[in-house]
């Protein structure tokens, strides 16, 4: 009964502080944009406002509600979120809800894969440097790597569309289906081979050394000792004892990786002209597309927001040793590291 | 010149320098093994070459040469010409000091500001503490593009100095959490203690006692923000967020990159890209150096 409940608590814990940290974000936004020198009746209606009689304007001003004070902006908006009503999006002259929704599901398609790709790769590559440490296959993936993870992503999405969709002429340069074939799912997969590729080249190693490093302080434990005299071999050592061990770290590492992950993929969606909600963020941002801008950085939040908490939980229930001062300094060790 | 004496006090006079033994100095390739040279002279030949772009350039850099538009490398223009028809190789060296202020200024910005916040978060009462952290918790759960992107749309018409503003104002959330970190780890050793009882002012204690300690564990990034500036400004302006066109940088000259797409100019994308990278890589290669190499025992496996 008594764990029921502490469950519950935790659980409420964890709301009110998702609840606390999306209305800072939103107040922190919102400020921000409102505050801006661009006009947005100026964006909304184009060179008409310059045609407009006063009463014409006074009337568009109220319909956008840009004449009130700014906290009851506020308020009038928080109210509207919570039906679902973003606001116009002063660029398409729909609502902003409308124009994030279909791309949605194209950019957690593209990071999604990209971000498990990442970390799938990561630790192979990690566990295939440790086991041969110092050697110069370790040494030259880590220098490629190295290099690999400084070039700007979109200076590499460039050059590869340069070589593979312009001059051989193997993969389309752009978009995320051929016209009229959304639902094939060989032409999408073809349209996601290039900023895929951009994604893991641009972040792979930045996890791999990470995890590398990690394998290598585990291999210096007095267990792995034990282990090798039980008869095990290196293999199962690795995969039975160090793998599970590291397994809190790695968890930890992809829940704070959500935002580096995500930056790459609206950079690789821009680059790439991939209808996503990053590509739409650029564009929203060039034409002061306010609504629009502050629905996709709270989007972008909440998911960063709550891909963290899940791997904290995740943390707790497999390693009960994790307690919130251990992921302190844990935080401050791996930055230190990165 | 008194005579050398083992067992008694010397007697030195004006000259005493003459007196101490010669010391083995290690000769120079030992004092310059494990150091990055080849980076630091890549970069000073990068870092000359800008500062005399005037006397390197063999056209001006923002004449647009119409007759001459998308001209592959040539005897008259070294890295051929871009889409606008003006002379890559000139500006690429007039490009460098644009690039290489916004990285060197975001740095000076975000590492001020980053210190700073550490500095009062760590040396704050508890609650004060929580709150700073949790401001940039909330912050930082925002991608540092996005935000940029928030702060670009806020701006009109961008310049080398408010880009760098921009990238220096979203930049310091890691090193404020390192400097705290490492700030509450030396608050309360005896000096600082000491020094607040002879009532030093929290700016005297920054400057005087807590940054000279945690200099060297910042030093990596602090470095390396300079290569993370540089990258941002070009991202933004190939994005067409960052510099317009005619202010010519590194970026703003990869900006023209999706036309050259187009007509397949491969020396529009390539050559200034790579001037850049191998900018950024030299830089991280020096500040990999700095980092502190952690003594590794032998392996168990």
């Amino acid at each position: 009964m008594q764990r029921k409940t502490r469950v519950i608590q935790k659980i409420l814990k964890k709301v009110a502080g998702f609840v606390i940290a999306m209305v800072c974000l939103s107040i922190i936004v919102f400020y921000f944009s409102r505050l801006a020198p661009g006009d947005p009746l100026q964006s909304f209606y184009g060179d008409a406002v310059e045609s407009m009689s006063t009463q014409e304007l006074l009337a568009a001003k109220e319909r956008l509600g840009l004449d009130d004070p700014i906290h009851i902006q506020y308020a009038k908006w928080i109210s509207n979120t919570f039906h679902g009503d973003f606001g116009m999006s002063l660029k398409y002259k729909i609502p902003a809800m409308e124009v994030v929704s279909p791309l949605i599901g194209n950019t957690l398609i593209l990071g999604g894969i990209s971000y498990l790709v990442v970390f799938f790769l990561a630790i192979f590559l990690a566990i295939c440097c440790a086991l041969n440490e110092d050697s110069l296959f370790d040494r030259i993936i880590c220098k490629v790597g190295t290099a690999a993870y400084y070039i700007p992503t979109f200076w590499l999405g460039v050059v590869l569309v340069l070589v593979f969709s312009i001059n051989l002429n193997w993969l389309p340069s752009s978009g995320a289906y051929d016209f009229g074939k959304s639902g094939d799912v060989l032409n999408r997969l073809q349209h996601l081979v290039l900023p895929l590729a951009v994604m893991v080249l641009s972040h792979l190693w930045y996890y791999a050394y990470m995890f590398r490093n990690k394998l290598l302080d585990e291999f210096r434990r007095d267990y792995i000792l034990l282990a090798k005299t039980k008869g095990l071999a290196k293999v199962e050592i690795i995969f039975k004892h160090c793998l599970r061990n590291i397994a809190p770290t790695i968890i930890s590492i992809m829940a704070i990786s959500t935002t580096h992950i995500v930056s790459g993929t609206y950079i690789a969606e821009a680059v790439f002209n991939y209808p996503g909600i990053g590509a739409l963020s650029v564009e929203s941002a060039k034409y002061h597309d306010y609504n629009l801008l502050l629905l996709l950085v709270l989007i972008t939040g909440a998911l960063v927001i709550i891909s963290s908490m899940i791997a904290q939980s995740i943390n707790e229930v497999i390693d009960p040793r994790m307690k919130e001062l251990e992921a302190v300094t844990w935080r401050k060790r791996t930055k230190t590291s990165s | 010149m008194a005579e050398k004496n083992e067992d008694q006090f010397l007697m030195v006079h004006a000259n005493y320098k003459l007196h101490i033994p010669k010391q083995n100095q290690p000769s120079m390739w030992k004092r310059l093994k494990g150091k990055p040279i080849l980076s630091m002279i890549v970069l000073v030949i990068i870092l000359l070459c800008c500062l005399f772009a005037g006397h390197l350039a063999n056209h001006t850099p923002s004449s647009f040469y119409l007759k001459n538009l998308n001209e592959p490398p040539n005897s008259e223009f070294f890295f051929g010409t871009d889409s606008l028809g003006r002379d890559i190789y000139s500006m690429i060296w007039y490009g460098g000091r644009a690039s290489i202020t916004i990285g060197i200024l975001g740095m000076v910005i975000s590492t001020v500001i980053g210190v700073t916040y550490g500095c009062i978060s760590g040396t704050a009462n508890g609650k004060v503490d929580a709150v700073m952290m949790r401001a940039v918790e909330i912050v930082s759960s925002i991608p540092s593009l996005l935000l940029i992107l928030l702060f670009v749309s806020l701006m009109g018409k961008q310049d080398i100095f408010k880009i760098s503003l921009v990238i220096g104002v979203t930049g310091w959330f890691a090193l404020a959490r390192i400097v705290r970190s490492e700030v509450k780890q030396i608050r309360n050793s005896e000096y600082v203690v000491a020094a607040r009882c002879m009532g030093a002012k929290f700016p005297h204690l920054m400057v005087k006692h807590l940054i000279p300690n945690f200099v060297s564990a910042i030093l990596f990034i602090v470095i390396s923000s300079i290569s993370t500036s540089m990258t941002m400004e070009s991202t933004l302006s190939f994005l067409g967020l960052g510099l317009p066109v005619d202010v010519i940088s590194w970026g703003s000259m990869l900006s023209l990159a999706n036309r050259a797409l187009l007509s397949n100019t491969w020396w529009v994308i390539i050559i200034p890209g790579l001037i850049l990278v191998i900018t950024l890589l030299v830089i991280t290669d020096i500040g990999n150096y700095f980092r502190k190499e952690t003594n590794r025992k032998a392996s168990n496996l």
